[in-house]
């Protein structure tokens, strides 16, 4: 009967202080169907989901479950009521195992000894109905992010979870794993269960979705079927303006070897080979892609790049100049740029303004200090150029870099690299995380970038970033170069020789 | 059970006596015996014994370490050396002072000593198992002390006493709990406020109440005589020595320290006070009340240190002095540490600092060692076996971190 639905959300109006988070939000969900649920970054759709998890409290509006009205007080409510949530940070306790995580709060019990044997029997008995391999024994801190996800949707199936809650569920994980995520999310689907599925990239809502609510800036703007709807169009609802999907570069044209690494050797914190014998080079305007699963060894392959790790072994030079054991510093002075992974750990002091975080690496030359004395108004004048040059909105000068959004961190971070000139830029997930706006941005800067004549490294678990901005790629497993790829690689074939199917194509 | 099962238990019974892991504890245990040779209630005189006792761990050692089992092997290794030296060493020694050092007394006296801060410690595991630190256990004991001999003289019943420390300790950790759990506030000032308050509070009420001390007949708690224990062949001089008049509450602590471990790894209760203290967040997400459990752990080791304090009251000397506790509390929290949060080690942690003290007494005597040198010997053994032995103690990931519900 699709003319009931399962649930019903009316009119649901969220306020933080300062900013509307919902703004009369309408959702409803059918039994037995996915339903995505697409925006850009703070458009609202956490705290919409969050509110059905009973996480917040609406100021205005009401659910209604199979017609009813209902309040959702606690995630106990919404427990209750059959409604699970598979949060973007998984709730899992690393140092218990997966069963003890799942039974949390609804023990088996044996008089009043917890029951361990029974819970680890119930969990596989659901592992198996539904088709989600975990090892119920295993601590949760020993085992891969794909089945510390699977234990978290067990969680929620474990009890009685009707209506499954996944926010933004691939972020964290592999191609791979994404692919048996989707399965999953299939054999769930037909067990009857319904499914709201939070995300920001397109190509997933129309790989699994059947109907789409796209959200911006708090308010839903439509709802559509999966059937007729295309990635410009849902991008175009969410951004509210047109967006160019695909990047368009003209033909590289590579000029001197400004990279070169040969036989590169780092170890890892645990004292183990991370990078083992790696050799490649890149030439001033290209983009050279490394593509691979997390964990093969890209941190460490971009912490001796960077200065910041010191390989044990082979040779790394900037220019012709070797860079083998210079410390982040000569690296920087070298003209080696550096947009790291995580921008909030490594990218920028949070707790600093823009314009002091703009500075971070010259603060110590002229113009921005003199005779050990900083200028704080030069610096806030060359902060006042960069931020308009590189659209970074939400702030000035002034604000504190943790109050912007993630795109907006990520602009000050790509202007703080791009404005120094580097020779060598290396860009480490440029995009992880972003919205559509923002990727579409920092692809176009550094293909902009690779245009005036830099070696840009690009490394990215995201196939697609991969495939769409390199003029070469390169694959690294288990800290070894496995391949070498033209950027027209399918890909299938990038995603066998990251699993070690050692294909080579040329 | 069937001869299968037997035979399949048998089987796994061997299989885990030859793992390197039991070969290396193995050693580990006959180099302490090198060295225990030499001491009462044996007292053997001639290298032999030991000599064979360690040559015994340095081979268990040298076996395991190719197998993997470096870290425990080496310590077998060294053990059995130390323990063999130790032990020639001690040849020289008077075997009748070694006796009168090494007595059942000093043991059962470990036992007094070590039973304030077992009860302190379980009570800081609870506590701090839930994400809360407790630096307020001194004083929560200290409580317990005062309010114990308080309410031990005002009824004449030590059961009321015990009733009236663990009534106002659990009070004094409900501040704790209302100031670090609701209120945010740092948990270290928090538990130092109310070590000042229990301080300052008991001081004040001890001297206006009793301004010329304590001179009533004070109904302390009693001692359990086991006199069967004397009957005992062979050991059974020495087991009545140990634990033929132990106090009531020693015995109680025993029962604490087994309960404490059943309650935090064997019921479902334990697993929602140990996620609470390691992801609030996710406990909270699958409808756990983190406040309720944390204000429930807190005011249990209110309850439990108090108990502690009043064993020193109305337990073991029967009086009350200003600040009779002197930093037990913070003792109890490093064994809590040392233990890494594990009732049973943390009560291993208890027995060692208790036998430093009750060491630190014949020792004096005997040796003529400064009793503040003596007594300073076993946290040096914490140090040397914290670095080696136990290794990094990982505290609960969310502890000392207030939970703020979304």
């Amino acid at each position: 009967m699709p003319d009931t639905p399962l649930l019903e959300l009316r009119g649901i109006t969220k306020r933080f202080p300062g900013v509307l988070a919902n703004d009369h939000v309408d959702l409803e969900l059918v039994k037995g169907e996915v339903h995505a649920l697409l925006g850009e970054n703070g458009a609202g759709k956490s705290t919409l989901m969050n509110i059905l998890y009973g996480l917040y409290h609406p100021d205005e509006g009401e659910i209604r479950l199979n017609g009813k009205p209902v309040r959702i007080g606690s995630p106990r409510d919404a427990i209750d009521l059959g409604i699970g949530m598979v949060h973007q940070h998984f709730m899992l306790i690393p140092v218990m195992t997966v069963a003890e995580n799942i039974v949390l709060a609804v023990e088996p019990t044996s008089g009043p000894f917890l029951d361990l044997h029974a819970a680890e029997k119930r969990v596989q008995e659901l592992s198996t109905q539904f088709g989600l391999a975990v090892r119920p024994d295993a601590r949760v801190a020993s085992i891969s992010v794909g089945m510390q996800q699977r234990a978290e949707i067990l969680k929620a199936l474990y009890r009685g979870a009707e209506i499954l809650i996944l926010d933004e569920p691939t972020a964290v994980l592999t191609p791979q794993e994404a692919k048996e995520l989707f399965a999953i999310i299939r054999s769930l689907q037909a067990e009857g269960k319904s499914i709201i599925f939070i995300t920001h990239k397109l190509n997933e809502v129309l790989d699994i979705a059947d109907r789409i609510t796209v959200l911006r800036q708090g308010k839903q703007v439509d709802t559509v079927p999966r059937e007729g709807a295309t990635p410009e169009g849902l991008a175009r609802l969410m951004v509210g303006r047109d967006v160019v999907l695909r990047v368009e570069k003209p033909e590289a044209q590579p000029g001197d070897v400004l990279l070169d690494v040969d036989n590169l050797e780092v170890r890892d914190e645990r004292d183990l080979e991370a990078v083992r014998g790696v050799s490649f080079d890149v030439k001033a305007g290209e983009i050279v892609g490394i593509a691979g699963v997390d964990g093969n060894g890209q941190t460490e392959l971009i912490d001796a790049l960077t200065g910041l790790r010191r390989p044990s072994g082979g040779r790394i030079s900037v220019g012709g100049k070797d860079v083998t054991t210079a410390g982040a510093r000569e690296s920087l002075d070298l003209g080696v740029g550096h947009i790291p992974e995580d921008r909030q750990v490594r990218g920028l002091v949070l707790d600093f303004t823009l314009a002091e975080n703009l500075a971070l690496h010259d603060f110590r030359k002229k113009p921005d200090s003199r005779w050990g004395c900083l200028f704080p108004k030069r610096i806030v004048q060359r902060a006042v150029r960069l931020l308009k040059e590189f659209d970074v909105r939400g702030g000035g000068p002034q604000t504190r870099a943790a109050s912007l959004s993630g795109g907006n961190q990520q602009k000050v971070v790509v202007a703080r690299e791009v404005s120094r000139d580097p020779r060598v830029l290396i860009a480490a997930q440029p995009t992880r995380g972003l919205d559509v706006g923002a990727i579409e941005f920092v692809h176009r800067r550094l293909v902009t970038e690779r245009d005036e004549g830099r070696a840009i490294l690009l490394v990215s678990f995201e196939l697609e970033e991969i495939l769409s901005l390199s003029d070469r790629i390169l694959v690294l497993y288990e800290g070894r170069i496995v391949g070498e790829y033209p950027p027209g690689v399918s890909e299938e074939e990038l995603g066998i020789a990251m699993t070690g199917g050692r294909r080579q194509a040329a | 059970m069937s001869s299968q099962a037997w035979t399949a238990y048998a089987t796994e019974g061997v299989r885990k006596l030859t793992e390197p892991r039991t070969i290396a504890k193995l050693g580990i245990a006959w180099g302490i015996l090198a060295f225990w040779l030499a001491l009462p209630p044996w007292t053997v005189r001639g290298i032999g014994a030991p000599l064979a006792a360690g040559v015994l761990a340095v081979a268990c050692g040298a076996a395991v370490i190719p197998r993997g089992e470096r870290k425990l092997g080496w310590w077998a290794i060294g053990l059995g050396i130390a323990g063999t030296l130790g032990a020639a060493w001690l040849q020289g020694k008077d075997a009748s002072t070694l006796d009168s050092i090494l007595t059942a007394g000093v043991l059962a006296s470990t036992l007094r000593f070590a039973t304030p801060l077992a009860f302190a410690a379980m009570g800081g595991i609870f506590s701090e198992r839930s994400g809360v630190v407790n630096i307020g256990l001194e004083g929560m004991m200290l409580t317990g002390a005062f309010f114990g001999i308080w309410g031990s003289v005002w009824s004449g019943s030590w059961l009321v006493g015990l009733l009236m420390a663990m009534l106002f300790g659990g009070l004094l950790a409900l501040i704790h709990a209302f100031f670090s759990i609701h209120l945010r506030a740092d948990q270290i000032v928090s538990g130092f406020a109310v070590n000042f308050l229990a301080l300052g509070l008991t001081g004040y009420l001890y001297s206006s109440i009793y301004p010329g001390g304590i001179h009533a007949d004070v109904s302390r708690v009693p001692q359990v005589g086991l006199g069967f224990l004397d009957g005992i062949p062979g050991i059974g001089d020495f087991l009545d020595g140990v634990f033929g008049r132990l106090n009531l509450l020693v015995w109680v602590m025993f029962a604490v320290v087994i309960l404490a471990y059943v309650v935090l790894f064997k019921t479902p209760i334990g697993l929602r006070i140990r996620s609470v203290g390691e992801h609030p967040r996710a406990a909270d997400t699958v409808g756990i009340s983190v406040y309720g459990v944390r204000y429930a752990a807190v005011v249990t080791s209110g309850v439990l240190a108090a108990l502690g304090g009043a064993f020193l009251s109305i337990g073991f000397v029967g009086s009350f002095a200003e600040n009779m506790t002197s930093g037990r509390g913070y003792i109890a929290l490093a064994a809590v540490i040392f233990g890494k949060w594990r009732p049973g080690w943390a009560f291993a942690a208890c027995l060692l600092f208790g036998f430093g003290f009750a060491l630190a007494i014949p020792l004096q005597r005997e040796a003529d060692v400064s009793e503040n040198l003596v007594s300073a010997f076993p946290y040096l053994l914490t140090l040397v076996a914290l670095v080696g032995l136990i290794g990094r103690s990982i505290p609960p990931a969310a502890i000392g971190r207030p939970y703020v519900k979304q």
